[in-house]
């Protein structure tokens, strides 16, 4: 077990082309469970196979437990990992695929024996031993490619994305079994995903990164509560983050944000955690309203001014709750000329902006329908329009 | 999945489509079955009008066996069995240099009679015919007399009929119709491999091929491999310029081959059918497309398993990759056994030792064509490894030619 450490960790596949990875600095502690999230492109993948040993590092230094392993052949590094695909050896038993990381280290047959065994039976494969690949199910191969890494006992346990494959049901199953085989064997694990779901249950803590670069470690309630940036903010939670175009007003003991027509008062606990607010009273800011601070009128207690009448556009009944789409007449947030968590060959229009809010199921609600929603404003964020850092 | 169509017109169209393909099958294979046939044919056999397609010989009976009349001498044991145009009754030839008179009856003088030359005898009267005087005989012919005239003195044969001793008949060898049975002469490929030495040059032509075919398959798993997934410098062009070597056809080749194979020393010497082809292209490009298919991360699971380059390539990509080595053999195995223009080249010295199947073939249908039913035997000997092959690899076969190999 080992702590694995990037200092200044950049990569870069061409001489002078873009980083996939930009001067990453990221401690992962012993026995941690990390993982590493963001959209596709954002460098998370380059960055564990970095700990592989699959991509060179360009710059920086890279560290297992003490040892410096930017030149270190993966083979040396004492690290397991588990593929997207899997990547169990096609014409081996499971028995062989499990073991053969033993048998080229030329461990005794007694022990390669038992240790395959052992690991079998703490992923209930022990009825499977003798099949191919190719004869298992979707959940029985990625716990063959787990036994190929629990059976070397690695330092550090490295997974790239190995519940994309598995059907809704086995996912969340197999999620729960991954996070009790960490406890159990309390090693060191690096976990990359796209699915925001998976970083916020499994993850000790959660490192965020966005076009090579990170944006916020943290654990995974302090992710959600307290974004470091737009990114963060809009990324983590589903359904996402609504960011709204507001324009300040009021005075700056009891600002208002306006927008689309609308006129709503912020409680002044959001300005005691965003006290910049105070000082942009006139001009534009981004407020982050998350789906469940808005609430439909008897569910609440809120002031007059914290409310406000909506079109619903789209109302889906989801049985324990309802999800409400409001279109208003607000360009969307952009960052870096784009809208924030657009992926490449999203069609999202950007003169207005789409906002979701979430209430309780028993209410129902039309489409087409006005009605009165009040907002927590207590709970809202705030950032910069311009740099999309949080104004506090 | 196809879904067979239901209904006559469906049937009709069926039954239609499977005879056009059995009669092309039937087309395409009759030589094959014409070749077989005649490789364990007697000589004579080949020759017999009409030809069959069944291997036959003549029949014959053991002389022992049977009554014969008492002035018979047998020096043979085994009697050749022969029928009359007349009679189905089976005739053993007891005799086939008997001097045998044919004679004409002077009331039909188209008729030929052929007697022993002992029978019939002078009346004292002369006829004329065409300007020639001739004797008239007296000759019995089915408990009749009848006036005749001798117009030949030749040789034939003495026949005693199987059913009964006392018929016996004398006649001309060649008018009579020799009675056939089933005999298939295997004898011919001993006789092709021993006598005419092709079991030497089938040697040649198996060590050839196994060297070949191997060498190949090591060569190419290597270098498909490095041009596959290991990265140096030049990687790009290098496979560009192997794979242009693929379209320069061999004939262009030849001469250079040649010079080389003589700087070397490799003349008339199997080491020159055998190293330079131990290496291919083609091989190479087919082995690099099928590492190609498979995962990287299968690779980089074997890499973090700490095995190292050697061991991924045996342990892991090759196991993976045997549907394209068995294509590579298949076709390696072919292009080695039927090569024929390159042996004809460099193995020139005329010592038969050095010879492989296919040009032994050649000096066999050249120098003695005489003996067919030998020169194919030897082409059934050649021809019988590659369908082997062919029947158990073709699906190999046929997967590459259909896709190139590639996944």
């Amino acid at each position: 077990m080992a702590e694995v450490t990037f200092r200044s960790v950049s990569k870069q596949y061409d001489g002078d082309g873009p980083k996939a990875v930009d001067s990453l600095d990221l401690d992962i502690k012993d026995g941690e469970f990390m993982v590493l999230v963001g959209p596709s492109g954002c460098g998370k993948s380059t960055a564990l196979r970095m700990i592989a040993g699959l991509e060179e590092v360009t710059d920086g230094e890279l560290l297992i437990g003490d040892r410096l392993v930017n030149n270190v052949p993966p083979g040396d590094r004492d690290i397991a990992m588990v593929f997207q695909n899997y990547a169990l050896y096609p014409h081996m038993t499971v028995r062989e695929n499990i073991s053969f990381a033993l048998e080229v280290a030329k461990v005794k047959k007694a022990e390669i024996k038992a240790r395959t065994e052992e690991a079998a039976e703490m992923l209930g494969l022990m009825d499977y031993l003798d099949r191919l690949p190719k004869a298992l199910s979707g959940g029985q191969r990625q716990r063959v490619a787990m036994g190929r890494a629990i059976v070397r006992s690695p330092q550090v346990f490295l997974m790239d994305e190995p519940l994309s494959n598995l059907d809704a049901k086995l996912r969340v199953q197999m999620r729960s079994e991954i996070i009790q085989i960490q406890r159990r064997l309390d090693t060191t694990m690096v976990y990359v995903t796209h699915d925001q779901i998976e970083a916020m249950t499994m993850g000790h803590r959660v490192a965020v990164m966005r076009l090579g670069v990170l944006q916020q470690v943290a654990d995974p309630q302090e992710l959600y509560q307290r974004p470091a940036n737009l990114f963060v903010a809009a990324f983590i939670g589903s359904p996402a983050m609504n960011l709204i175009n507001v324009t300040l007003g009021g005075t700056a003991e009891r600002p208002t944000a306006s927008f689309a027509g609308h006129t709503l008062a912020i409680d002044p606990r959001a300005v005691e955690r965003y006290p910049q607010v105070a000082d942009r009273i006139g001009s534009s800011v981004v407020l982050g309203l998350r789906p469940e601070h808005f609430s439909i009128e008897g569910d609440f207690d809120l002031p007059a001014d914290q409310t406000v009448e909506f079109e619903i556009d789209l109302a889906e009944a989801m049985g324990a709750e309802a999800h409400l789409h409001i279109t208003l007449d607000v360009p969307v947030v952009e960052l870096d000329g784009a809208p924030v968590i657009a992926e490449d060959g999203d069609d999202v229009s950007t003169s207005t902006t789409s906002v979701i809010a979430r209430i309780d199921g028993i209410h129902f609600v039309r489409s087409g329908e006005v009605v009165k929603l009040g907002v927590k404003t207590h709970l809202a964020h705030f950032f910069d329009l311009d740099t999309g850092l949080p104004l506090n | 999945m196809s879904v067979r169509r239901k209904g006559p017109r469906a049937t009709i169209v069926r039954v239609f489509t499977y005879l056009s393909l059995v009669s092309v099958a039937v087309v395409v294979i009759f030589p094959f079955v014409v070749a077989f046939a005649t490789s364990t044919k007697n000589n004579q056999d080949i020759f017999n009008y009409p030809p069959t397609l069944i291997p036959q010989e003549p029949q014959t009976v053991d002389a022992t066996e049977l009554l014969l009349p008492d002035d018979v001498d047998v020096s043979d044991e085994s009697l050749s069995l022969f029928t009359f145009p007349d009679s189905s009754t089976r005739f053993a030839l007891v005799d086939n240099d008997i001097s045998v008179a044919e004679f004409r009856p002077l009331d039909d003088l188209d008729r030929i009679i052929r007697l022993d030359v002992s029978s019939g005898d002078k009346t004292g009267d002369v006829v004329t015919i065409d300007g020639d005087e001739e004797d008239v005989f007296a000759i019995e012919v089915d408990g009749t007399t009848i006036e005749a005239y001798r117009s030949r003195l030749t040789s034939g044969g003495r026949f005693v009929s199987l059913d009964d001793p006392a018929d016996e008949r004398v006649e001309l060898v060649n008018l009579v119709e020799p009675v056939q049975q089933f005999g298939p002469r295997l004898e011919n490929f001993e006789e092709v491999l021993i006598d005419k030495n092709l079991g030497r040059s089938l040697t040649n032509t198996v060590l050839v091929t196994i060297v070949v075919v191997s060498g190949q398959i090591v060569t190419s798993i290597l270098g498909g491999y490095a041009f596959a997934r290991i990265k140096f410098k030049g990687r790009g062009p290098l496979f560009l310029l192997y794979l242009g070597s693929v379209m320069v056809p061999f004939v262009v080749l030849i001469i250079p081959l040649f010079q080389l194979m003589l700087q070397v020393g490799w003349l008339d010497n199997l080491s020159a059918l055998i190293i330079p082809f131990m290496f291919s292209a083609y091989g190479t490009f087919l082995m690099r497309q099928f590492f190609i298919s498979i995962p990287v991360e299968i690779e980089d699971a074997a890499l973090l398993d700490n095995a190292s380059r050697w061991k991924i390539l045996w342990r892991i990509m090759v196991p993976l990759a045997r549907p394209a080595i068995a294509t590579l053999a298949t076709f390696g195995f072919l292009y080695a056994w039927n090569s024929f223009f390159w042996p004809l080249v460099i193995i020139n010295s005329g010592n038969p030792d050095g010879r492989v199947l296919s040009l032994a073939l050649s000096t066999l249908g050249g120098r003695s064509s005489t003996d067919l039913n030998l020169v194919f035997a030897g082409a059934m000997i050649a021809m019988t490894p590659p369908i082997l092959v062919f029947l158990f690899a073709q699906r190999y076969f046929v997967e590459n030619s259909a896709s190139s190999g590639l996944k």
